[in-house]
């Protein structure tokens, strides 16, 4: 999976949460959830979440500590992809 | 350093916002001893906002100090010693709680060192009002305390986002924290 496709997947998973609209037109790898998108910390847990269910994945803690930005996330999803 | 963290939840939002119950939800953030309290509580969805906002509230204090911001809800363990004073465990190190709630939100403080209760030339703030009136009522208190006028107060970001207050170059607060969430905002300051 491109970095491109893993990015069009995730904005469609973020879009539900976020609370910064503007942010959110200029979603961006360099994006922050929550200083850019002002997403509520708690869900935080929803959108990791929903990224185990849309990829196929399993999220560990160690990766979710991670798991504030755009460029992180997509980092996080390439790797468990392709373990 | 003496440091101060704070965090508010609107239940009224949380119940739409979130939903505890979603499979996984509080596996990710709480410990197995947080899960069987959350479970055996005769309210689940206050405690899961109760541990929540005691959990946010210490990692505000710790990041103040920090200079990188991370996501790990699980490694702050959340002890009740009375329904509303607590204590948060993170990596040796322990915060001390005291919250706030009623139907409509839960506030939670908390702080490093638990001396502050008796230190008092450490001066506490704690207000509440709507979200958008917090830092105008921040700056008005310090305009106050240290006699100067309001519009030269000044508000700034550290680099992962706490908030600190200056005049000029003069820093007002040695630790500050500033809580959003739906109806509510709240904060807490040392000067």
């Amino acid at each position: 999976m491109t970095k491109e496709a893993i990015i069009t997947k995730l904005t469609t998973i973020v879009k539900p949460y976020v609370q910064n609209e503007e942010g959110f037109k200029n979603l961006s790898e360099e994006t922050d959830f929550i200083n850019d998108l002002e997403i509520n910390s708690a869900n935080l847990v929803d959108i990791i979440l929903d990224v185990e269910d849309a990829f196929a994945i399993e999220i560990d803690n160690e990766s979710m500590e991670k798991m504030l930005s755009v460029k992180a996330t997509v980092a996080i999803i390439q790797e468990k992809i392709n373990a | 350093m003496p440091k101060i963290g704070n965090d508010i939840v609107d239940l009224k939002l949380a119940k739409t916002q979130s939903n505890w119950q979603r499979h996984g939800f509080i596996e990710k953030q709480f410990t197995e001893k947080e899960q069987q309290e959350i479970l055996n509580s005769e309210i689940p969805f206050e405690k899961v906002w109760l541990f929540w906002s005691m959990k946010e509230a210490a990692y505000k204090c710790y990041t103040q100090e920090q200079e990188k911001r991370f996501f790990a809800p699980q490694k702050f363990e959340c002890s009740l010693l009375t329904d509303a004073k607590g204590t948060v465990f993170y990596n040796n190190q322990i915060f001390y709680t005291q919250s706030k709630f009623d139907a409509h939100f839960v506030h939670t403080v908390a702080k490093n060192k638990k001396a502050f209760y008796i230190k008092p030339k450490i001066n506490m703030y704690q207000g509440f009002g709507s979200a958008n009136t917090v830092d105008a009522e921040i700056e008005t208190k310090l305009a106050a305390l240290y006699n100067l006028p309001k519009n030269k107060v000044e508000k700034r970001k550290t680099k992962n986002g706490a908030p600190k207050f200056y005049y000029q170059n003069k820093l007002l607060t040695s630790s500050c924290s500033i809580t959003h969430h739906g109806k509510y905002g709240a904060f807490a300051f040392m000067l």
